[in-house]
């Protein structure tokens, strides 16, 4: 099983402005943004930049599944990214999935309309990497999770970043995105589930986007989660001061 | 979207006038190849390959389809190539660009048309089912030299591939899941490679092998040579370009089979070690229903 801590690199891919990759809950994503270029005339804005995202399956080619990410994607992106600074311009985000997590008990098909929500919280993240790697001034960073219900015997358990099987055997899927001033910026969901679990999901999901400020790490009850908050801004401190230093 | 910058005059005379007195750019021999490494993902069928600042990475699939009407005993085999912005912005998404057409032909041409993959092993059902084996090439990064390091990616990739096991009982075709078998590997002939040469001056009198982005731009011409470590030649593609005199050709040929026995070496040993690091405790022999041919 793929671990569930968060590994990213930035900066890694040459003729690309920015790129990252970022790995988590056994998703790797590449990611590479191009910005601000220049814009075909017909999708010219006059008044702002144009968001352009093209996320890429691992195998195959990209279907009404990747469609659906990229329009999800492109409005949470024109949300952070400061688009009235850039007028007549193009920001291309290219997302190239390398990795999904697979499910020994099923023989996996290219075609089928499998569920799509699971891999948007890797994009997410890896966009905004892919950003804050080219520069491009953003409003605020994001930070996403996806959360599943599963039900067993009249009680609903919450799982955060389930496995290919736990999603299989849930009833409902959530994905929320926050922003860093901790404002819900995404909220997807599929499934059947009533409002009270939407409720507690969405509490579980500010819960593990949007930590309290609190310097010392004693509060991870949940233990394992990943707190891709600071992740973000540890990786981007990082690359910064390793940037910064002087030889 | 934007053209590809194109090197200016300046560099141009800069880079013919080093070539002339024996130098390349980055400090590397004539014949020399830039660092190259190759990874394999967790899953089977991934390779990464990164041949200095080019980076390409292959991904196979296989699922069952019913094959084409006329040709009932063969698997299904293709390879698809696509350039995306991340590679470069000149390129576009849904509009091939030349290089990304002759990319994918000569990969056809290198990799299936040669028989390396053994189609009709591929065969379940005659007429009915069989399987589709895809292979999908992502260019992360382009620095130059992508033939080379695309054709090594994708061998590498069907390679390291296990599909899901098979039985016929009677008229029933089962498909084992990885949970309940072993993935077994693709019927694998023999392994072409390809080596590109990029001629400079004014007959083609200087030949690079491995170029990158800048020198790829300056060339006058250049020529693939698709061949295994045995020295049997899958194909020659000289695309226009300055003619070249035929004694350099050969010698591009020798200098090429030299090449690709360094290559095949080198997959060879990544694909011991990998095959090394997933047996642990020697298990995987048993857990195999595949019997020894």
């Amino acid at each position: 099983m793929a671990s569930h801590d968060p590994e990213a690199r930035l900066s890694h891919l040459q003729s690309a402005d920015g790129s990252a990759t970022f790995s988590h809950a056994g998703y790797t994503v590449v990611g590479a943004v191009n910005g601000p270029i220049e814009v075909q005339r017909r999708d010219e804005l006059p008044e702002e930049a144009v968001v352009d995202v093209i996320v890429r399956p691992a195998a195959g080619v990209g279907g009404t599944r990747e469609r659906h990410l990229e329009s999800l994607l492109q409005s949470t992106l024109r949300q952070i990214i400061l688009i009235n600074n850039f007028p007549r311009t193009l920001i291309q985000v290219t997302l190239q999935v390398t990795v999904s997590p697979e499910n020994e008990y099923v023989n996996a098909k290219l075609s089928q309309a499998a569920t799509n929500l699971p891999i948007l919280p890797t994009l997410i993240q890896t966009a905004l990497l892919a950003l804050l790697s080219a520069a491009i001034p953003l409003t605020a960073t994001v930070t996403a999770a996806v959360l599943a219900i599963v039900a067993d015997d009249g009680a609903s358990t919450i799982i955060v970043d389930p496995t290919a099987r736990e999603i299989q055997v849930s009833r409902s899927l959530h994905v929320f995105a926050f922003t860093s001033r901790d404002e819900l910026l995404l909220n997807e969901s599929e499934g059947e589930f009533t409002m009270q679990e939407w409720d507690n999901a969405f509490a579980t999901a500010q819960r593990q986007c949007c930590p309290a400020p609190t310097s010392d790490d004693v509060d991870m009850e949940g233990g394992s989660q990943a707190d891709l908050k600071n992740f973000t801004r540890s990786t981007l401190e990082t690359k910064t001061a390793s940037d910064l230093y002087w030889k | 979207m934007p053209r590809e910058a194109e090197p200016s005059l300046n560099e141009k005379a800069f880079f013919l006038q080093a070539l002339q007195d024996g130098h390349r750019l980055d400090g590397r021999k004539f014949e020399q190849f830039r660092q190259l490494d190759l990874q394999f993902g967790d899953q089977y069928g991934v390779a990464d390959v990164t041949l200095g600042k080019t980076r390409v990475l292959a991904k196979v699939s296989a699922e069952v389809t019913v094959p084409y009407p006329d040709r009932p005993f063969d698997g299904i085999f293709t390879i698809t190539t696509e350039l995306s912005p991340m590679a470069s912005p000149a390129f576009e998404v849904n509009r091939p660009t030349e290089q990304e057409v002759l990319l994918s032909r000569l990969l056809e041409k290198t990799v299936r048309r040669s028989n390396a993959l053994d189609t009709e092993s591929l065969c379940l059902i005659a007429g009915q089912k069989v399987w589709s084996i895809r292979v999908d090439l992502h260019v992360l990064s382009h620095d130059g030299n992508l033939m080379d390091a695309s054709c090594l990616a994708v061998v590498a990739a069907l390679r390291h591939f296990r599909k899901p096991d098979t039985s016929m009982e009677g008229e029933t075709l089962t498909i084992y899941t990885p949970a309940e078998r072993e993935p077994v590997p693709l019927s694998w002939l023999h392994t072409p490679l390809c080596i590109t040469f990029s001629f400079y001056g004014d007959e083609g009198e200087m030949t690079l092998v491995d170029t990158t982005l800048l020198e790829e731009q300056l060339k006058v011409s250049s020529c693939t040579i698709s061949l295994n470590k045995h020295g049997e030649i899958c194909q020659v593609a000289k695309l226009g370009g300055t003619p070249v005199d035929a004694v350099s050709l050969v010698q591009c040929a020798s200098i090429a089979l030299q090449k690709v026995k360094e290559l095949s070496t080198l997959l060879d040993q990544k694909l011991a070690e990998d095959s090394k690091r997933r047996n642990k405790g020697g298990l995987l022999a048993e857990l195999s229903a595949e019997n020894a041919r």
